[in-house]
This record gives structure tokens, C-alpha cells and sequence, in this order.
């Protein structure tokens, strides 16, 4: 009888230990080095320097010729904006661009923030700075990194951040916030260096051990992914002087802020995300999915989550497919599909802000003009257009795909969880949504769920005001909590 | 015999209630395998009807054929030369080769010949060597270059369609033409060689929906206007589909049909099982050692390869306005996204090297020729829209994948094609396969890249056609 208890015991031990091991997973990284040639002999160059953006004549002039040459194509009859963005609103969009739109204000505009530069890994990373002008005595402003996607940029944050540098309500948290931008995307540099993978056959897989499963039949070194955006960026941090601070993040965004938060939990307080798309499709998803739409209340499925899952076949296979064309030419030949892009700024401004149309909400599409004016000005949809033009890097910003997904769609960072606490802000016209469960799936320690008005894909930019407040809402419960 | 005896002797043995019930469920069983036979053996498609033109159709066709010649200008090529030299650079990663795209630095080596020895108006004089036509039919203008044969006695001429693809175009075809016109012994072809509505010379539909059924059907409207009631059909890439309907929707009409690349339609089961024995007793299957070489293995090679290239094929089919509309305007943009199929889709190795071997088996005369037909006539939004035409409803479920071909075949199956279609999936689809060759060399860009290989394995098949036929 005891030598029975004894053995369970030992056995209940080993369980746990087993089951504890891997809960807590953190993600491990190597250092990285992304400048031209090989990393010099001494210590790297770790100064601040203050940025500002400039602007000529002659790049004003170079971009008024080029959309002056534009050769644009007749859309077919009524298809609005089904096959793209519809010529004939490209054309009005282009005419603003060219005698109304006013690059010299705008960047007045971009510099009212402090910008700065500093050498991290080889590379210069930009971001902006921004601290509460009129914090009351004995407030100390609170650390916050927001972090941008594609085809979006820093710029995206420039609505929301006088909301939380310097909130209406003096209950409200002050943050002190950088805005980085993503290496290879804007006034970052890009990395020079690519990912080095060499496929094998199944045959060598096996020898080396190597996992069959998903498409990981290769070894080698990644290029610049999502995980070393995010050791970069928790250097930055770091060198800054913050010890510990709070992320925020959508679209590439939410996977950096993401990774940051496993790289070092201690270090990221608290994660709040507007994105946070299924990873790992283990069981419980699966029967959700399956069962959902019968048993809603067994998954703890509201009814928009019902609304935007099902019926299954249109919402998660055809629709994701309509809008993942983009995403397939990125990640497989970026270099051919940027080329193009940067010659001609007119091609440019309709490959972005097809996006900022469609990804705002589906029914867009049928739109002559792609509803793109209803949620944003013409004047700040250019302005991010601007950046990646001005700095060339609309082909290093399509890079970043491919180096995510060189090693298929189940990295190492996709089956470990996010162990701090997070906050979802779940949009209701995302591009993908994610139902409570299945964020918690991933997110272990999920504080808030916002089911939000409204708003889609660029929610900090379409939505400052809900987005600050679910973010104010977010950080009082992690820290009331203490 | 005493099969037959013994059979007899049986039915003796039966009783009168029980022989009436064999000779009606034989009839029940031969009447129902009959008309499912039936349904299932459709021989033909519909043809169908359409209309492509500015807004209401108001006028009918004018069937006229006019003499068309390519022309072209100073403004044209200094609009051209402008826009090279204002390309802005990009500095490729280092050591990529091909691999994430058309590399930067051979980009340059191509734009700087392109700018400073491409001689644009040369090219044009090639182009008009052969004699070019353009004529209206459903609302658009279609262009074609038409190349008789010299008359030599005793020779027998055949009329023959050759349908280009995808970034491709009729200059393709221009290597391959003497070969199949000017022939010494027996046998030349008259040749027609159309631009698809949308590409090159040919008008670009106005109104959605423009599918390769419609692109068959025009090109049939044509082959009728010009006199043609038989004729022999040649293609690859969307120049395969589109013949392969044109044989479906008039059969009577197609002496034969040769294609050098074959879509693999997904047949469940079958297909499923011989991918699994095939590796092993590909002589159960009836795998051929070279089908086994091409196909496996199968993961890699079709499945994986066919992801990392088809991102243009989902951008295109998706978005193509988007996708069409920067390289519109630069033509170095156009050239990369053109030039990296021709390096990759002839060798898939290729991806690693850093100038693509591009030049192994073309000269960059060529390429940009190929180039200039789509920068000089604005059709890359079209040419792309074609695909999203394409892809709109189900391929699968599309009345001409359910139905069968049965004009002649012969297909050219080429070790470097995008895929590998062995010739027991080819007979699901074609049930009169009269050759199927194994090509030594070559790609998916077969009558550019090895117009000899090509000519002697069509000319070969139409041989064996007409060999039949007497």
C-alpha cells in the first residue's frame, strides 16, 4: 500500500516537472549582426544621436515628375475596387498627391516628436521619443513601446500618442512612449543580411533529426525575423534605461511585441495587442470550430464571433485567400515584387493603400472609391505612403516576409506561450478574428478581452480615442492588481 | 465453347419467372451503364457567347481583316530611356542569387544594356518581318501574325494555331516559325499565331469575366473568318488551356491537338495511390523511371516548389489592378518581374546564381523584345487580369474540366517544365493520345527556349495524325 502511494507520488512528481518545463519555454536567440561585411573589431557604437527628417526641392520635384508620368489603365466596368484599387480614384488620389498634398508641412508634421537614431546590431534604428510635457509632481510616466506593421509605420501612432503622453483624465495613466520603426521599414536601416537555409531531403531530415512535420526541412541560420526585431528592439529598451515596460503592437507589431514578451518576460509588464491571430491550432480550437456555431456558449463564442467565423468555408478559406496574394508574392520573391514599386510612387500609393481600404472593413471593395476617405485623410494615408518612398525601403519592408516564413508557418516562437500579462482589443472588422478562447490558447495570463466598437486592421490610426481607452483600461487591471 | 455450352446448359435449368427477371435486370443494368456512359462521354463543351466591348454592344462585328504593322517612335524611346535612367536602386542581400527574386545587381547589367545597346527600332523591323493583322470580333480588335508557307510542289500545307502564355507573347514563336513554314521535305504548316485579348497588340476586354473559354471561342470565330475549317492547335502555359478548350468546344474542327505543358487535374484516389506506389513499383502505376525521376520527390517538388513560385499566381489572381499598376509606370519594375520567370521557370536552379543564367539560352535582344510588347502596349494590368478571370469560379468545377478531350494528342513533356504530368493522369482527361515524349533538355518556355526539340516532336505527332488518317 505505501510502496503504491510511494510510486504515485513519484510518478504525480515527474508529471509535474514535465508539465512545468514546458509551460514555462522561453524563447531562446542567438546574437545577431546585420551590417554590410563582418562586425569590426571593437565595441559597437552605442550612442544616441538626435534624428530629424528632411526634405529637398529635388525630392519634391523627382516625386511630381513621376506621378506626372504615370500611364494609368482604365479599371473594367463596375468592378470598383474587387480587382485592386480602382483606376479612376487612383487618379483623383494621384492628383491630390501632386498639387494639393504638401510634403514640406508634412514633415514639420513628423518632426514636432523627437526623433533618434543608435547603432544596434550593425544597424541604425530609428524611433521616436515622446515624454508628458505637463506631468503633476510625484507622477512618474509609465514606459510604453508601440510597435508598427506593414504597410504601416510610426507614423500610424502620430493620432494616438498625445492621448496617452498626456491624458484628458486625470485618473489616467501618462506613458512615456517609443515609437520604433521595424529595421528595414522607414528611417530604419535595413539589414543586410540573409536568412541561410539549406532544404533537405527527407532522407538527411531524418539523419539529422531534424522534425518532418510542417514544412521545416531545412537547417541553418534565419535571416532578420520577427524574433531578432524583437531582441533588437528589447536592446533599445534597455539601453534606453528602462528595465521594465509595456508593449503594444498589431500587425508585425503584435508578433515583435509578442516575441519581446518571450524573450524576456521580466522585462515586458504587460502586453497589449489589437491583432492576435491562432498560431498553434491545437484541439480546443479545432473543436470550437467545429462545434461553435451549434454550442456557442460551450466556447464562450459572442454572437460577432459567430458573425465573423462562420459559415467556415467562405470566412476562414476563401476570404483569407482573396486577401493573401501580397502576403504569398512577399514572402516568396520579395526582391521582384518591390521593384516595380519603387520607380513608380502612383503604383506605390495604390499597392499601400489598397490595404488601409480593404483591411479597414471587406465591404470597402465595393466601394468606386474604396471608402479609403471615410476613416482617414488623404493627407496622412500619403504621408505613411512618403515614408517608404522617401527612404526606398518598400522591398526590405517585403523582405521581413520571407525571413519570417522560411521555416513555414510553425516556428519555435509559435508553440511556446506568452507567460505575462496581456490585453486584447479585438476589432470588430480585423482581418482575422480571434475569439477569447482561442487568445487565451496563447496568451496564459489574458487580463482584458474588448469585444470594440468598432474599427479594423489599422486601429490606432482609424480609432486613437477606443484604442487609448481599452489601453488605460488594460494597464489599470495589471496594475491594480500590484 | 464449353464456356458457351455450359452457360446454355444453365439457363435451361431455370425456371420461366426466374430467366424473365436475369433478361430484365440485364436489360435494367445494360440500359443504365448506357446512359451514364453517355452523360459522362460529352464530347464537346458549349460555346457560348460574349461581348467585350465599351459599354452596350451596338453594332454588329465588322468581319474585315486589316493589315497591321508595329510601329513605333522617338517620343517612345525617350519616354523609355527617361524612365531607366531614373530607376532607383536597391542593394540586394548579400549572397542571394535569385532567391529572393530578380537579383539587384545583374538587374543593373540588364537595364544598362537595355538603355545604352537595345535597339528598339532593329527589333521592331524583326517584328514586322512576318506579316500582322488585326480584326474585330466580339467588340475587340484581336491581332495576329499570319505566315504562309512558300509554295514548294508536292508539298502538303496544314494549317496551324500556335497560343502563347504567360509573360509571354507571339514573339515567342518567332524562332519556331521557319521550322514549321519553310520546311524542305513533304510537310510545312500555315501558321497563325494570335495575341490573347488583353496581351500585346490584341484590344484588352472591357467588361469582367474574360475566361480562356472566351479566349478559345474568339480564336475559333477567327480560324472560321480566315477560311480554316481543320487545323492543328500548339500551346503551353495559358496557350494549353486555351487550345485544349477550343478542341472541346468544336472537335470536328481540330485535326490535333499538341501541347508541351499539361496541368495535373487532381483526381482523389487514383492519383493519391499511384503517388504512393509509384516510387516503389512505378510499373504497377505505369510510372515510367523518368516519371519517377520528375515526380519525386513529390512533396518538394510539387508541392513546396510550386508554393515558393506561385506567389505571382495569387497576387494576380486576386489583385491584379494592384499588382500591374507600379510596373506600369517603370519599366525596369516590369523587366525584373517578366525576366525573373524567364530564369526561373527554364531551370529551377537557377534561383541560386546571381545573374539567373539568364543568358544561357536567351539573348537579352530577345527577352526585352518580349518586354517591350507589354511596356509599348500597356497590358500587363490586362495580361494579369486574366488569372483572376480564371480562378473566379472553382478551375475544378468549370464545365471544361469535367469534360473530356477527344481530338489527337500529343504532348512534349520537357525535364525543366513548372510540373510533371505522367501519362497514365494525361489519359484521364485525353482520351486520344497518339505521342508523349520525353524532351532530353528544356523548360516551361519551350518554343523560345528549344524551337528545334519542339518542331520535330510536333511535326512528328502530326505525322502520326495524318498517317491514321489515310
Amino acid at each position: 500500500m505505501l510502496l503504491e502511494v510511494l510510486l504515485a507520488l513519484v510518478l504525480g512528481a515527474v508529471v509535474l516537472l514535465v508539465l512545468r518545463r514546458s509551460k514555462a519555454a522561453v524563447l531562446k536567440t542567438e546574437d545577431g549582426w546585420w551590417g554590410a561585411g563582418s562586425p569590426p573589431a571593437g565595441a559597437e557604437d552605442e550612442s544616441i544621436r538626435p534624428f530629424r527628417v528632411e526634405t529637398s526641392r529635388e525630392e519634391i520635384e523627382d516625386l511630381q515628375r513621376r506621378i506626372d508620368q504615370t500611364r494609368p489603365v482604365p479599371s473594367l466596368e463596375d468592378s470598383q475596387f474587387n480587382y485592386g484599387f480602382n483606376s479612376t480614384y487612383l487618379q483623383k488620389v494621384a492628383a491630390y498627391w501632386r498639387n494639393e498634398f504638401n510634403w514640406s508641412k508634412q514633415v514639420d508634421k513628423l518632426n514636432q516628436y523627437p526623433h533618434f537614431k543608435t547603432k544596434i546590431e550593425g544597424i541604425d534604428v530609428h524611433y521616436v521619443h515622446v515624454k508628458p510635457k505637463n506631468l503633476p509632481e510625484g507622477r512618474t510616466a509609465v514606459p510604453l513601446i508601440m510597435v508598427h506593421g506593414w504597410p504601416g509605420s510610426f507614423y500610424e501612432f502620430y493620432g494616438i500618442l498625445p492621448l496617452l503622453t498626456e491624458p484628458a483624465n486625470a485618473d489616467d495613466v501618462a506613458f512615456e512612449v517609443i515609437c520604433p520603426s521595424i529595421p528595414g521599414y522607414g528611417f530604419s536601416e535595413a539589414p543586410r543580411k540573409k536568412g541561410a537555409w539549406t532544404r533537405l531531403g527527407v532522407p538527411q531530415a531524418r539523419a539529422a533529426g531534424v522534425a518532418i512535420a510542417n514544412m521545416r526541412l531545412c537547417s541553418g541560420r534565419p535571416g532578420f525575423n520577427s524574433v531578432c526585431a524583437a531582441r533588437v528592439f528589447l536592446k533599445l529598451m534597455r539601453r534606453l534605461g528602462f528595465g521594465r515596460f509595456y508593449a503594444q503592437g498589431g500587425d508585425w507589431g503584435w508578433q515583435i511585441t509578442t516575441n519581446m514578451a518571450q524573450l524576456d518576460p521580466t522585462a515586458v509588464k504587460g502586453l497589449h495587442i489589437n491583432f492576435a491571430p491562432v498560431e498553434n491550432v491545437g484541439p480546443l480550437v479545432i473543436l470550437s470550430i467545429l462545434l461553435g456555431r451549434r454550442f456557442p456558449g460551450l466556447f464562450g463564442f459572442t454572437e460577432l464571433d459567430v458573425k465573423r467565423l462562420y459559415p467556415r468555408v467562405e470566412k476562414m478559406l476563401v476570404e483569407p485567400l482573396k486577401e493573401t496574394g501580397y502576403f504569398h508574392i512577399q514572402a516568396t520573391k520579395p526582391d521582384t515584387a518591390g521593384r516595380g514599386l519603387n520607380d513608380s510612387p502612383v503604383g506605390l500609393a495604390a499597392y499601400i493603400l489598397e490595404k488601409f481600404s480593404t483591411w479597414t472593413d471587406h465591404e470597402f471593395r465595393n466601394l468606386e472609391d474604396g471608402g479609403l476617405e471615410r476613416k482617414f485623410s488623404l493627407e496622412d494615408l500619403l504621408t505613411n505612403v512618403m515614408i517608404y518612398w522617401t527612404t526606398g525601403s518598400i522591398t526590405s519592408s517585403m523582405r521581413f516576409y520571407k525571413e519570417n516564413f522560411a521555416k513555414g508557418f510553425y516556428p519555435p516562437h509559435a508553440r511556446i506561450p506568452v507567460t505575462v500579462p496581456t490585453g486584447v482589443a479585438a476589432f470588430p472588422n480585423e482581418l482575422m478574428h480571434t475569439p477569447k478562447l482561442w487568445a487565451k490558447q496563447k496568451n496564459h495570463k489574458l487580463k482584458t478581452y474588448t469585444t470594440m466598437a468598432r474599427g479594423g486592421h489599422f486601429a490606432a490610426m482609424e480609432e486613437p480615442g477606443l484604442m487609448a481607452q481599452d489601453i488605460q483600461k488594460f494597464i489599470k487591471v495589471v496594475e491594480g492588481k500590484k | 465453347m464449353q464456356a458457351v455450352e455450359a452457360i446454355q446448359k444453365a439457363l435451361q435449368e431455370l425456371d420461366r419467372p426466374k430467366l424473365q427477371l436475369l433478361a430484365l435486370s440485364s436489360v435494367g443494368i445494360g440500359l443504365t451503364y448506357f446512359l451514364v456512359w453517355r452523360r459522362k462521354a460529352k464530347k464537346s463543351i458549349p460555346l457560348g457567347d460574349g461581348w467585350w466591348g465599351h459599354g452596350q454592344q451596338t453594332l454588329r462585328d465588322d468581319n474585315k481583316i486589316y493589315p497591321f504593322k508595329v510601329e513605333t517612335s522617338e517620343d517612345e524611346i525617350n519616354d523609355l530611356h527617361r524612365r531607366i535612367d531614373q530607376m532607383r536602386y536597391t542593394e540586394p542581400l548579400e549572397d542571394c542569387g535569385f532567391q529572393y527574386g530578380f537579383n539587384s545587381n545583374y538587374l543593373q547589367k540588364v537595364v544598362s544594356y537595355w538603355r545604352n545597346q537595345f535597339d528598339w527600332k532593329k527589333q521592331v523591323a524583326k517584328l514586322n518581318e512576318y506579316p500582322h493583322f488585326k480584326t474585330n470580333i466580339e467588340g475587340l480588335d484581336v491581332h495576329f501574325v499570319h505566315v504562309r508557307a512558300p509554295h514548294r510542289p508536292g508539298q502538303k500545307v496544314l494549317p496551324l494555331m500556335l497560343v502563347h502564355g504567360w509573360p509571354g507573347s507571339f514573339f515567342e514563336f518567332y524562332k519556331i516559325l521557319p521550322l514549321l513554314t519553310d520546311t524542305k521535305d513533304d510537310l510545312a504548316f500555315e501558321v497563325i499565331c494570335p495575341s490573347i485579348p488583353g496581351y500585346g497588340f490584341s484590344e484588352a476586354p472591357h467588361k469582367q469575366g474574360f475566361c480562356s473559354l472566351d479566349a478559345a471561342r474568339i480564336f475559333l470565330k477567327l480560324m472560321e473568318r480566315l477560311g480554316f475549317n481543320k487545323f492543328y492547335l500548339q500551346g503551353g502555359d495559358w496557350g494549353s488551356l486555351i487550345t485544349t478548350n477550343m478542341a472541346q468546344m468544336k472537335p470536328q474542327c481540330v485535326s490535333g491537338l499538341h501541347l508541351n505543358m499539361l496541368a495535373v487535374t487532381k483526381r482523389g484516389v487514383g492519383m493519391l495511390l499511384s503517388l504512393i506506389i509509384g516510387p516503389y513499383l512505378p510499373f504497377l502505376v505505369g510510372f515510367t523511371r523518368e516519371d519517377v525521376r520528375r515526380l519525386f520527390p513529390y512533396f518538394e517538388k510539387n508541392v513546396y516548389d510550386l508554393l515558393m513560385e506561385s506567389g505571382y499566381m495569387h497576387i494576380q489572381g486576386t489583385k491584379p489592378d494592384t499588382a500591374g499598376c507600379g510596373l506600369n509606370d517603370s519599366p525596369v519594375g516590369l523587366a525584373a518581374y517578366i525576366l525573373e520567370k524567364f530564369s526561373t521557370w527554364t531551370d529551377r536552379k537557377n534561383r541560386d546564381l546571381e545573374d539567373g543564367d539568364l543568358e544561357k539560352k536567351y539573348s537579352l535582344d530577345d527577352l526585352l523584345t518580349n518586354v517591350m510588347i507589354y511596356w509599348t502596349t500597356r497590358s500587363i494590368i490586362p495580361s494579369m487580369r486574366f488569372y483572376k478571370e480564371n480562378f473566379k469560379t472553382n478551375p475544378q468545377n468549370r464545365v471544361d474540366a469535367r469534360t473530356g478531350i477527344f481530338v489527337p494528342m500529343g504532348h512534349a513533356a520537357f525535364p525543366n517544365e513548372l510540373m510533371h504530368c505522367p501519362l497514365p493522369w494525361a489519359r484521364w482527361r485525353f482520351k486520344d493520345i497518339r505521342s508523349y515524349s520525353y524532351m532530353p533538355r528544356g523548360g516551361h518556355f519551350a518554343a523560345f527556349e528549344e524551337p528545334r526539340l519542339l518542331a520535330e516532336d510536333f511535326v512528328k505527332f502530326v505525322r502520326k495524325v495524318e498517317g491514321k488518317k489515310r
